[in-house]
């Protein structure tokens, strides 16, 4: 998630484009099409004329004929040439479009603006009067207004058509300005004592050109078809062409019973091409500011081999990774399973979920980003493990993975996660079909996201959230069991049974995270994933939603995937923490280990970060600089051009996860725990540790 | 009940405006419209026909504000007078005979047609990036199309060339207007072709706001959990995604029923269907005024009452509305 974020503020443009990025939107094909298809129709409206002499009012004894080479377009009833009223009734309908669409679109913008930016009882006058417009319909307004107007010409109709036509862009800017209104640059502008008009003018207009432009152009739309109806009814000046008055007269003959095609056809395409070409230049502009609408590349998921559903079950040698070594869990290293004997596979302290070699990528082409970088690790069963790291270290996307729910353009293009149940069945979860993956989900593997706010449904009750996952995955059960269960799941986190039947707006912020956890804890899974379950708390909530789980956890003896930036927080709860940086893991370690000896440089900086919720008060350090850049790695290890203590060889290559000879417990990808670190430094910092 | 209690005094307070207007307007326009209809029917008005359009379209010795209160009686009662393109009916009765066949074809053909976009920008959202988004620039160019081309088109293919659907009117000739299978059914048929041109039409529009808003939608946090529940994708698709991104088109619905609707008029005309679009039409032809203002007044009333149940859809849709 929080790689794809950057991502896309990174692929996007700013807010309000600048002169260049208005210049770019050019090059998206859509605009391109777009203003192409308008610009024909307008040169043809101002030149067409004088191309074309033939008089489209001259009747000819050449009545209703097919088009041919002496009328490209056919003939009216009159013998009118078709062609010469298409081009001469572009003048008309472009002019009233353009016109009416450059009035309309200054009368929503002073509305909106001044009613935006003003406040009291003014803006909520004129807020109500546009409303008011908004919902009285148009056609008849302006059916009536055109009867009053009688032979008024195209002025009349262009001021018929912005009187009705205004309401929904002064509306739209309202709400932009009123969001606009409170931003600092604003703020700040008044706060210099300038004045209102200056800062609507000169600090708010420009940044809602967007708007504006895309107000303009449905304005244009509108006016057109507008006119067109006005003309076709008759209420405007029929003796003028116009593709309005074309149809009015074709449906006034009964062009349609006389099959004559070629009538009415031209003027409606020329409507709705000007429409589409115009509707294409906004929809080209949105895609620019709003990346997300932007249709994705079909993209077909890259298979792992031929693993559509991979039931290992008679595997034998397994790579043990480092277990849980000392703390708090079984002291013994991880038991090696023999696959088949049930009773071991699920015994405590046996691999539950094994990574290897795990990558995922965002993008594709030429510069693809290592979003999780030949990750491996085993999470056994009953152990919470902790995997922290900064923001873009790649630790969401490895819970996204883990629970097969990346999106394009983020894909999983090596690596293998086996999951093995109590029975010593293996899955390997990368490859798992549609429909094994579904009901492998929140069965054995659930999730619990950073902001419970997000992550629940807003329209829906707190209960029919948990009961969905019931009826989804226990067809048999019944409606009184399943509304037992949901109490049941509820009082287990510490929330009343009969908030069942309220919406996640009702409850605070720390009864939402502890329901996101009953939520989890629904079906008995082996495995919750819990994606920075706190981050979004303050401190006291967060101690409370902690100790929830903790006790949970005792109780109930699932594993844990535990996920944060709060390293010490990680230390408190957990039996094994992963450190990643930039995709790559590049420490494993025992949770007591990470606290009295973290070894990579940037664990020791990441301790430094937090102070701890209990335990001695220490010197709070950071780690210095940024998080990299994902698209411009530097050379060698990524830490490097941060590492306070970063030597010759940090740059020339990437570390490997080695176990240190003297702290076998302990996986590091440092070079200073290797053969070639400078001798002091190596000293430095073992021996210091054990001081 | 408050935001109920709101969007209520909301819909008087439109009304008001509404009929406000149509007071107004007439008493703004150049010339005398009131003088002009009692001159251009000289000798056939009766005297109380020639007070009724001076209540309604101003009266030379009156004050402003006793006009006014006597305007607002004629509309209360709905004493619109004579219709001039129907003489000697009255406006009322005109409206009366014409409204239940809008109502029926146009409230019936925007239902549809809702649902249909809704339901087409929802699955092509859904699976953005798919040969669907093909429909997109299709929906667009149709969405452009003014909707009266559309009759002429579909009564070109369908009425004239393949005889299929009847080119004009509302129910075949000589058949008795009444709850009768015959009349139904003949209604039906006579129908289709009206229906099936303003679902068409107004279908697009619809689909590119849904698709729109599914998108974003999918992108929710919620969306992923209910995925990572393991929920059934059409589980996802309506209750998790759906539900949610159509909140703003059920919104929306406001600004988009004036449109729709009068697109779905002037289509009437293209059918000589014998609802109020025709007749609306028959009125501004003749400017009829009495007329045209009461249609104006009618359609205003309908659409705001459309309106206000769309607002109740949306209450009951939303429960975070019903707070604030």
């Amino acid at each position: 998630m929080l790689i794809s974020a950057e991502l896309e503020t990174a692929a996007d443009t700013e807010e309000s484009p600048s002169g260049r990025a208005w210049l770019r939107g050019l090059l998206v094909p859509k605009v391109l099409v777009g203003v192409i298809i308008v610009l024909f129709f307008v040169l043809m409206a101002i030149f067409g004329p004088f191309l074309d002499h033939t008089d489209p009012g001259a009747i000819t004894s050449a009545r209703l004929q097919a088009p041919s080479a002496a009328h490209l377009l056919g003939t009216t009833q009159q013998g009118q040439d078709v062609l010469a009223q298409v081009v001469y009734g572009a003048r008309i309908s472009i002019e009233v479009g353009f016109g009416a669409g450059i009035l309309t679109t200054l009368w929503s913008v002073i509305v909106g603006l001044t009613g935006g930016y003003m406040s009291g009882t003014g803006s909520e006058l004129l807020s109500m009067f546009s409303n008011v417009f908004l919902v009285i319909p148009s056609l008849p307004l302006v059916v009536i207004l055109a009867s009053y107007l009688p032979n008024s010409g195209s002025t009349g109709i262009i001021i018929v058509i912005t009187v009705t036509g205004w309401a929904w862009g002064a509306r739209v800017l309202r709400a932009q300005t009123l969001s606009l209104r409170r931003r600092d640059f604003v703020e700040a502008a008044r706060a210099t004592g300038e004045s209102s008009l200056k800062i609507m003018l000169f600090d708010i207009l420009p940044n809602e050109l967007a708007i504006i432009t895309a107000t303009f152009l449905a304005s244009v739309v509108g006016a057109i078809l507008t006119e067109a109806s006005i003309a076709f009814l008759g209420l405007s000046n029929v003796t003028q062409w116009s593709w309005g008055t074309m149809l009015y007269w074709a449906q006034v003959s009964g062009a349609e019973l006389a099959r004559a095609w070629w009538w009415f056809i031209p003027p409606g395409l020329a409507i709705a091409l000007v429409g589409t070409g115009l509707a294409f230049i906004n929809f080209g502009l949105d895609d620019l500011i709003n990346p997300r609408l932007r249709s994705g590349q079909p993209k077909r998921r890259r298979w792992l081999g031929l693993r559509a559903v991979a039931w290992f079950a008679g595997r034998a040698a397994r790579r043990v990774t480092p277990g849980p070594a000392g703390g708090s869990t079984p002291s013994t290293p991880a038991p090696q399973v023999q696959p088949g004997l049930g009773e071991a596979a699920g015994a405590p302290g046996s691999p539950v979920l094994e990574l290897r070699g795990l990558r995922v990528v965002y993008g594709s082409g030429s510069a693809p980003v290592q979003a999780v970088n030949d990750v491996s690790l085993t999470l056994h069963r009953g152990e919470v493990l902790g995997i922290a790291g900064e923001s873009g270290s790649g630790k969401s996307t490895l819970a996204r993975a883990v629970t097969r729910l990346l999106r394009p353009p983020a894909e999983i293009v090596a690596g293998e996660m086996v999951y093995t149940d109590r029975s010593g069945r293996q899955i390997d979860i990368a490859g798992l079909a549609d429909k094994d993956l579904r009901k492998f989900r929140w069965e054995e593997v659930s999730i619990v996201f950073q902001s419970a706010m997000n992550a629940l449904n807003p329209v829906l009750t707190l209960g029919t959230q948990i009961d969905d996952v019931l009826r989804a995955h226990r067809p048999g059960m019944r409606k009184p069991q399943r509304v037992a269960r949901v109490r049941e799941l509820l009082k287990l986190v510490g929330i009343s049974p009969d908030r069942a039947g309220a919406y996640p707006h009702e409850l605070s912020g720390g009864m939402r995270q502890r329901a996101m956890i009953a939520m989890g804890l629904a079906l008995d899974p082996e495995i919750i994933v819990m994606d920075e379950p706190t981050t979004a708390l303050d401190v006291v909530i967060q101690r409370q939603v902690i100790e929830t789980i903790s006790a949970l956890k005792e109780r109930l003896g699932f594993s844990v995937i535990f996920i944060t930036h709060d390293l010490s927080l990680l230390i408190e709860l957990c039996d094994t923490i992963a450190i990643m940086y930039a995709g790559k893991m590049v420490e494993l370690a025992p949770a007591e280990q990470m606290y009295d000896r973290p070894l990579h440089p940037y664990s020791q900086g990441l301790l430094g970060s937090f102070p701890t919720l209990t335990g001695p008060r220490r010197t709070l350090t950071g780690v210095p600089g940024y998080p990299p850049d994902m698209r411009r790695l530097p050379a060698g290890c990524s830490f490097q051009p941060r590492c306070p203590r970063a030597f010759d060889l940090c740059t020339q290559s990437p570390p490997v996860l080695v176990s240190p000879s003297d702290v076998p417990s302990d996986e590091v990808a440092c070079f200073l725990y290797q053969a070639g670190a400078p001798v002091s430094e190596q000293n430095l910092t073992t021996g210091g540790s054990h001081a | 009940m408050r935001v109920l209690g709101r969007r209520l005094f909301f819909y008087v307070v439109t009304a008001w405006a509404a009929i406000t207007l149509n007071f107004i307007l007439p008493r703004l326009m150049p010339g005398n419209p009131a003088q002009g209809l009692i001159e251009r029917f000289a000798g056939r008005l009766s005297p109380a026909a020639v007070h009724a359009i001076e209540v309604l379209f101003g009266q030379p010795h009156t004050s402003l504000i006793s006009q006014y209160f006597a305007y607002w009686k004629q509309v209360v009662t709905f004493n619109w007078g004579i219709s001039y393109t129907y003489y000697p009916t009255p406006v009322g009765q005109v409206i009366r005979q014409s409204i239940f066949w809008t109502v029926v074809l146009i409230g019936f053909c925007t239902v549809i047609g809702f649902v249909l976009g809704t339901l087409l920008g929802m699955i092509v959202g859904w699976r953005r990036g798919s040969w669907r988004d093909a429909l997109i620039p299709i929906t667009t160019f149709l969405s452009s199309l003014p909707y009266f081309w559309f009759a002429l088109m579909a009564i070109l293919i369908f009425a004239v060339t393949w005889g299929w659907f009847p080119s004009s009117g509302g129910y075949g000739i000589g058949v008795p207007i009444g709850f009768s299978w015959t009349f139904i059914s003949s209604a039906l048929y006579y129908g289709t072709l009206p229906a099936l041109t303003i679902v068409v039409a107004s279908v697009g529009g619809w689909l590119l706001g849904m698709r729109n808003m599914m998108v974003t939608t999918l992108n929710e946090d919620y969306v992923l959990l209910a995925e990572a529940k393991g929920l059934s994708r059409l589980r996802v698709m309506f209750t998790y995604a759906g539900r949610n991104a159509v909140l703003p088109s059920v919104a929306g619905f406001a600004m988009s029923l004036g449109f729709v609707v009068g697109g779905a008029i002037v289509t009437e005309i293209v059918f000589n269907y014998p609802g109020i679009g025709t007749v609306l039409f028959q009125a501004a032809k003749g400017q009829d005024y009495p007329l045209l203002e009461a249609i104006f007044l009618t359609i205003t009333i309908a659409v705001l009452l459309a309106n206000l149940l769309a607002d109740l859809a949306y209450i009951a849709l939303d429960p975070r509305t019903r707070e604030a």
